[in-house]
């Protein structure tokens, strides 16, 4: 098995660079493509810019029971893979077992970009052609609020019993009637351990003049702010506003000015990291155990003593999805432990379902204590969520972001 | 064009300098295209270099304007050893077959570029001077793809001549010319070098041009001059079968000497006597080559009763010019033999008609009785 | 008289069936472009119409993000210009930058393969494919590349520093100087190959011409070569320009946040990450202006000649 995913990695490692660069490609050719669509539908005067309700989307009529797909649109290196198959193994189970067609696309990048490229098709009740979207929590907050996604059928997911006991109640999904979890992760703090030697305890920590200009923060504004905020003793999930928000704010601004933090950065941090250009940063856990493996242990990722942040990527149906059962069976099938097991073991992120750490040993026993995999309760208890924000808030606090990144 | 030119160039009566090659060869690869070349032009020359193509004589020009290294040998220009300057440093002007003149250069910045490089500070009024010797000051600001084939050569001489170089080089120039441009150019170029006095070299394979032009013929082959001399020498007498065929046409006829008497060698040819003055002949004994040339030889129904120097034949074919009438008569053990006789308003003979065909011995020449008989021929 | 009227006569005749077969071709040569004039209309005319819609699109009070409604507010462009003006520029300076170094680096390529080794097809051919081969690679994966060898772990930053150009914490990446040095990078086929195109027809005979005309080697190279490979250098720069001008991938892999943004990271931040679809499509429909309000310039003053 360790030998499996030892393949498994080494594709990683090589497919990283290329699928980065198709990705970035296909989101500059989907801003096109959206830009204009946006624009085409806006003129024709569709439901997308009816100013202030957009809820009034009705679900498209479900052909699940003729039409035996499902489209599932997820992020690249996300399921587990066979380099020598090339295909997806457990997908293949999910087709053999439910006699379905299942058609997976690693079209998402970034929820940015994504959202971009779909959000006039979404906005208009269109099929996207994907009858399954995964989403970060933020982003799944908001096509939840602008009404983009269909209301799941509990009755056709039975294995949802098996969603981690934390994940049953979300703030911006009670009872998880429009939304799923995928996969879970933290956004911590990662720095080369024979770079500097003397480790990370607080995002304060980076500050230090001896990693000036090879430090990095993500160009998430939903990681790097809150991380701030957390480091600056701000209670995420509580109240807070421009005040707080702009202090932490004022602490990137200084960093960037000064050369402390050498870029903002997406997904291709881990190049940084691995040239050397960057010894320490925030970072996403799965990336770094990813990392490790496959660069040789040089990298320690541990979330902050001020707290760290927990996330999850959401399953969802697009309003416009004629396929919703089947999406509903397919969500259903990965949420068995052994096959989430199965999938935790290749993409190393935390895994929301029950009884899965227990089918870990079966793949890799190795992961099986891993709490970056399966968290205890130590490691929870140091993670937070940001609150939700307001359609102004996301605005207005993305356009100061940007500003203060340069972008 | 030319009544005009002296005044326009007041500085014509300096004349060029002598050119002189020294064992020449230049090798490409395998192939030599000249081999041990030694040639003396001397000032003021108009020099014609003549040959059929690939013979050496554009890869000998060639070399004169540094545009190709010899392989051995030496160059010099007026006593002055040149051999290893780069072109631009040889006081030498091309005027090139595809004239290459600058096409994004108007006519006067082409014909004032070598002026300019050398700095001249009446570089434009020497090169407006240059176009109105060849008649061209109106077309100063075309672009020379606007100009006819025989513009673009005229200001490609313009440009050349311009520079008053000691040696002017002329490769091949009236090649794209129609014929009667080509006659034109011809009598005006050598105008222009009788008025300028500069040394010109002429690189051609057409032997008329050659003769009408120069004032001293090489006649190239293989990379070798077979033999140089003022034109009608030349054609006079010939000392190779090449230049017998090469320079006009010849009559050739392989024989015997037989004896000698009073200067003139004794030659059987097929049977018949000819003879043949000793001093033209380049081998006086054994196997030998002699020629005459077509108009020399006389055509008549009836013999002229002479023992020597007369043939007899059928004539084979005849084909009327207006001012001549050619033959070509079938001579059994010779051979076809050509000449043609004026129109003078005589009947002309008739193909199957037997003819005497006669000659003067002092018109023989002789030559080795090694050659190959068709060497130099035109195809 | 008679005769003159009679010709006239003819001669409209004649021209009408003159025009008749005029306006055959005529229509022959419309039905030829329409293919091309549609694929034109719809994918350039008609998403420059939506942009340019798109640009002064407002936001309704309450709205939800990426709602917008039509309208015709100016004042979008008054917004992202006031604010990214000096990105605009930037980016104009980098791509002038990295135009002028491509030219510099690529004429010399371009004369070596198409001039120099003319003599030498198959060497010619090797460097040839060399030249291109950037083009078989991604863009990504090239500009990538750049970055791992600028590292300050690389050859290049180790050996600037050990020889002190470089300060002892100074870094490559994440500089104007890396953006820069990547702009030029992967544009230079684009300055190579028209160059190389152009010098390929250039009669080298003309350069003998020169040389016998007393111009040096140099001389002859400033005097014809390059004047006659103007065309070449004019396609080139264009080629290099405009695409370097409106590039992002550059600034966003090798830049840093203060210095070196471009306006293509700004379109895409302000289209992906602010969702604002109007500022994002005013900005594009700038650069595009300013692009050929530069290139028109740059054609009237140097181009017409030469494009001929």
């Amino acid at each position: 098995m360790t030998r499996q995913r030892a393949i498994n990695n080494q594709r990683r490692r090589l497919l990283q660079g290329i699928e980065q660069a198709q990705a970035s490609r296909r989101s500059v050719l989907a801003g096109a493509a959206g830009l204009a669509l946006a624009g085409l539908l806006s003129a024709c005067g569709t439901k997308g810019t009816s100013s202030g309700n957009a809820a009034a989307l009705a679900p498209a009529t479900d052909l699940s029971d003729s039409e035996a797909v499902v489209n599932w649109a997820n992020w690249t290196l996300y399921l587990d893979y066979d380099e020598k198959a090339k295909n997806y193994p457990t997908l293949q189970r999910f087709m053999k077992e439910s006699g379905l067609k299942a058609k997976y696309a690693e079209d998402i990048d970034s929820n940015d970009s994504y959202y971009g490229k779909v959000q006039a098709q979404l906005a208009a009740g269109q099929d996207i052609g994907q009858d399954l979207m995964v989403f970060s929590d933020w982003m799944t907050e908001r096509i939840i609020r602008q009404g983009y996604a269909q209301e799941l059928d509990h009755n056709n997911i039975p294995n949802i019993k098996n969603l981690l006991p934390a994940l049953q109640e979300v703030r911006f999904d009670p009872g998880r009637k429009k939304s799923l979890t995928w996969q879970s992760g933290y956004t911590g703090l990662v720095w080369n351990k024979e770079a500097f030697p003397k480790g990370l305890r607080n995002v304060e920590d980076l500050w230090d003049p001896e990693l000036k200009g090879r430090i990095f923060m993500l160009d998430e504004m939903r990681d790097t702010m809150p991380m701030l905020m957390l480091d600056d003793g701000v209670d995420i999930a509580g109240s807070w506003g421009q005040v707080e928000f702009g202090r932490s704010l004022e602490v990137l601004d200084r960093n960037i000015r000064n050369g402390q933090i050498r870029q903002v950065k997406g997904n291709a941090y881990k190049q940084d990291l691995i040239s050397g250009d960057a010894i320490a940063g925030l970072a996403y856990s799965g990336d770094i155990t990813q990392l490790n493996f496959e660069e040789g242990g040089k990298w320690e990722f541990a979330l902050p003593e001020s707290g760290g942040l927990l996330w999850s990527d959401n399953f969802q149906v697009p309003m416009g999805s004629p396929h919703k059962k089947n999406a509903e069976r397919l969500m259903d099938f990965y949420y068995q432990p052994d096959v989430a097991a199965e999938v935790a073991a290749y993409v190393n992120y935390l895994c929301p379902v029950l009884g899965a750490q227990e089918e870990m040993e079966k793949f890799d026993p190795e992961l099986v204590e891993d709490p970056l995999i399966f968290p205890t309760e130590e490691f929870l208890s140091n993670t937070s969520s940001e609150r939700e924000l307001s359609v102004e808030e996301e605005t207005d606090f993305q356009n100061q972001f940007q500003e203060v990144i340069g972008v | 064009m030319n009544a005009n030119l002296a005044p326009t160039l007041p500085e014509t009566r300096t004349s060029g300098a002598d050119l002189e090659l020294r064992g020449i060869t230049k090798r490409f690869a395998e192939f030599v295209a000249v081999k041990d070349l030694d040639l003396l032009v001397p000032s003021g020359t108009f020099f014609a270099l003549l040959g059929p193509s690939g013979c050496g004589k554009s890869t000998t020009l060639r070399m004169i304007a540094g545009l190709e290294a010899p392989s051995e040998g030496s160059i010099s220009i007026g006593g002055e050893d040149v051999t290893s300057l780069p072109s631009h440093k040889r006081p030498v002007n091309t005027v090139f077959q595809s004239y290459a003149l600058f096409p994004h250069m108007s006519v006067l910045e082409n014909v004032a570029f070598g002026l300019k490089r050398k700095k001249d500070p009446e570089a434009m009024a020497k090169a407006q001077a240059g176009l109105e010797m060849v008649e061209l000051a109106h077309l100063a600001n075309r672009k020379p793809a606007q100009l006819s084939g025989g513009q673009q050569q005229r200001v490609a001489l313009a440009r050349a001549l311009v520079n008053r170089p000691q040696v002017l080089l002329l490769d091949e120039p009236l090649g794209a010319l129609d014929m009667k441009l080509r006659r034109q150019m011809q009598l005006e170029l050598k105008t222009i070098q009788t008025e300028v006095g500069l040394t010109f070299i002429h690189v051609t394979h057409d032997q008329e041009e050659a003769m009408t032009m120069a004032d001293t013929v090489a006649v190239m082959n293989e990379g070798r001059i077979e033999q140089m001399g003022p034109p009608r020498e030349l054609y006079e007498l010939p000392r190779t079968a090449f230049v017998a065929n090469f320079l006009g046409k010849s009559n050739l006829m392989r024989g015997e000497v037989t004896g000698k008497r009073a200067g003139l060698l004794e030659v059987d040819v097929a049977g018949h006597s000819v003879l043949l003055p000793e001093d033209r002949a380049v081998q006086t004994s054994g196997q030998v080559v002699v020629g005459v040339r077509p108009e020399k030889i006389t055509i008549d129904r009836t013999s002229s009763g002479a023992a020597h120097n007369e043939l007899s034949g059928t004539v084979i074919d005849v084909s009327f010019t207006g001012t001549t009438t050619e033959y070509l008569v079938d001579v059994p053990g010779i051979g076809r033999i050509g000449t043609f006789s004026q129109n003078r308003g005589q009947q002309p003979a008739a193909v199957g008609d037997t003819v005497y065909l006669y000659w003067e011995a002092d018109y023989s020449f002789g030559l080795a009785g090694d050659e190959r008989m068709d060497a130099g021929v035109e195809q | 008289m008679t005769q003159t009227i009679s010709k006239s006569g003819l001669s409209d005749l004649r021209s009408k069936d003159e025009i008749r077969a005029e306006r055959r071709k005529g229509r022959t040569g419309i039905y030829l472009v329409a293919p091309g004039l549609l694929v034109l209309a719809l994918f350039f005319a008609l998403p420059v119409v939506v942009l340019l819609a798109m640009s002064l699109y407002v936001k309704p009070p309450g709205a939800e993000i990426g709602e917008f409604v039509p309208g015709f507010e100016i004042g979008n462009y008054m917004t992202v210009l006031s604010a990214y003006w000096p990105e605009l520029l930037r980016s104009f300076w980098f791509a002038l930058i990295a135009t002028v170094l491509a030219l510099l680096i690529g004429f010399p390529m371009a004369y070596l393969v198409a001039v120099r080794l003319r003599e030498k097809p198959l060497l010619q051919g090797i460097l040839l494919v060399l030249l291109i081969a950037p083009f078989f690679s991604s863009f990504i994966l090239r500009t990538q590349a750049w970055k791992q060898i600028l590292a300050d772990e690389g050859f290049i930053a180790q050996a600037l520093k050990f020889v002190a150009i470089l300060p002892a914490d100074g870094h490559l990446t994440a500089t104007p100087f890396a953006v820069v040095a990547g702009l030029t990078y992967n544009f230079l086929p684009f300055m190579v190959l028209p160059i190389y195109a152009n010098l390929g027809r250039l009669d080298t005979r003309l350069l003998e011409a020169a040389g016998d005309l007393y111009a040096s080697p140099m001389n002859s190279f400033f005097r014809i070569t390059l004047p006659m490979s103007a065309p070449g250098i004019f396609a080139g720069t264009l080629l290099t320009f405009i695409p370097a001008a409106g590039d992002y991938v550059n600034s966003a892999l090798l830049g840093n946040n203060r210095n070196t943004t471009m306006i293509g990271q700004v379109i895409d931040s302000r289209f992906f990450k602010v969702i604002d679809y109007p500022g994002a499509a005013a900005l594009s429909f700038v650069l595009m202006v300013s692009i050929l309000v530069l290139v028109t310039i740059y054609i009237r003053r140097f181009g017409t000649k030469e494009l001929m």
